[in-house]
């Protein structure tokens, strides 16, 4: 059906050991953390982090999200309870990914689940929630080794990056946009139908409406649960009502390739 | 953006305790609770739409909202171009590192025609 496979390596080797497996599936995210952790180093280190507190930031939070809005209300001088809250407000978002992957995680013990908490992340997220829908042998053993592998690559780029920031002198407006590059590319490997660019756009006026109005980040939090509930409402309606509209068809892109693979699989 | 912070390590490494709460109490108590009792499908299906809305709205947040004001912003003209050139790289090399580095430096060659 489609020419380019979403992994042209559906046959691994079986004897092949589990961490280079899992390293294999892991790659591609850790090498692209590496542009966009030197980044936030960079960026951490001009709001004044040292270098030994940028590693156990990338360690403990780990989300680039975060650490890009910390250095950025740091050299604003924001205090401290106003950081918090809104890194709360932009966190918040973890509970609704962390919910999605609660089915494939079941029976696992407290101390496995405070282990994955710790280390999930918008794009392992991506990752293993794909590999989870697409691959029957992948566990929560597999999908916490990509967690492990992602943290270890972004937390040595940090390092690197607050070590680069210390030597050269760097347009930091610049270096933020590599986030914003990020999450444009997560919005195209999202895409999946007509509908979803539908309630792209609503959530990017929604969003845009909600900050003006809150004047915090917390308008990110409102809009978000907004476009999502519209997307739903929308999504039921449609089904229910017209079966074969065109909003539903799916696109040649690259977010609606896991459905292709499914499909296979079934028929 | 200048370097005008007077924080010293101590309270860096407050914030980062702080924080790490913070982001840690969503990751894990949903986990905790949907691993031992089971998700309604309704709300499976209304999570789909969640990471969309949620990157386009800090997409959004990122190019046309002032940091320090929420004031609606329409002049970052090199960083509107540089995200339209992220869509079409990110949906013809689906590589994410690809994406990151052509944004980067298209918006350092167009921020120096724009400015």
């Amino acid at each position: 059906m489609n020419k380019r496979r979403p992994n042209p390596k559906q046959v691994p080797d079986p004897n092949e050991p589990l961490w280079r497996s899992t390293l294999r599936v892991a790659m591609p995210l850790n090498l692209s953390y590496i542009p966009i952790g030197l980044a936030c180093g960079i960026l951490l280190h001009a709001a004044g982090f040292n270098t030994l507190l940028t590693g156990l930031v990338s360690l403990l939070i780990f989300s680039g999200g975060a650490q890009f809005l910390i250095a950025t209300m740091l050299t604003i001088n924001s205090p401290l309870l106003s950081i918090v809250l809104m890194l709360f407000f932009l966190e918040l978002r973890y509970a609704l990914l962390s919910s999605s992957l609660s089915p494939y995680l079941k029976g696992s013990s407290n101390r496995f689940l405070f282990m994955f908490a710790v280390s999930l992340n918008d794009e392992n997220y991506a990752i293993n929630y794909l590999k989870f829908a697409t691959d029957k042998k992948w566990t929560g053993k597999e999908a916490l080794m990509v967690e492990h592998y992602s943290l270890l690559f972004w937390a040595a780029s940090n390092v690197v990056g607050s070590l680069i920031g210390s030597a050269l002198k760097i347009d930091l407006s610049i270096v933020n946009f590599a986030l914003t590059a990020l999450f444009l590319y997560m919005i195209v490997m999202q895409i999946k139908n007509r509908l979803t660019i539908v309630i792209c756009l609503i959530s990017g006026v929604l969003a845009a409406v909600c900050m003006m109005l809150t004047k915090s980040t917390l308008g990110l939090v409102i809009s978000t649960i907004i476009a999502s509930l519209i997307g739903f409402a929308l999504e039921a309606t449609l089904r229910k009502k017209l079966p074969d509209s065109h909003w539903l068809w799916r696109l040649r892109s690259p977010g609606s390739k896991k459905e292709a693979v499914e499909h296979s699989d079934a028929n | 953006m200048n370097a005008v912070n007077t924080w010293n390590s101590t309270q860096h490494f407050w914030l980062i305790i702080l924080g790490f709460i913070v982001a840690f109490i969503p990751r894990f108590i949903p986990l905790m609770l949907f691993t031992k009792r089971s998700i309604p499908e309704w709300f499976n299906e209304w999570m789909k739409f969640v990471p969309v809305s949620l990157f386009t709205a800090l997409v959004v947040k990122d190019i046309f909202i002032d940091s320090a004001s929420y004031a609606l912003l329409l002049n970052k003209y090199s960083e509107m171009l540089a995200a339209v050139i992220v869509i079409i790289v990110a949906y013809r090399t689906r590589s994410m590192a690809i994406s990151v580095i052509v944004g980067l430096i298209g918006v350092f060659i167009l921020s120096m025609f724009m400015a």
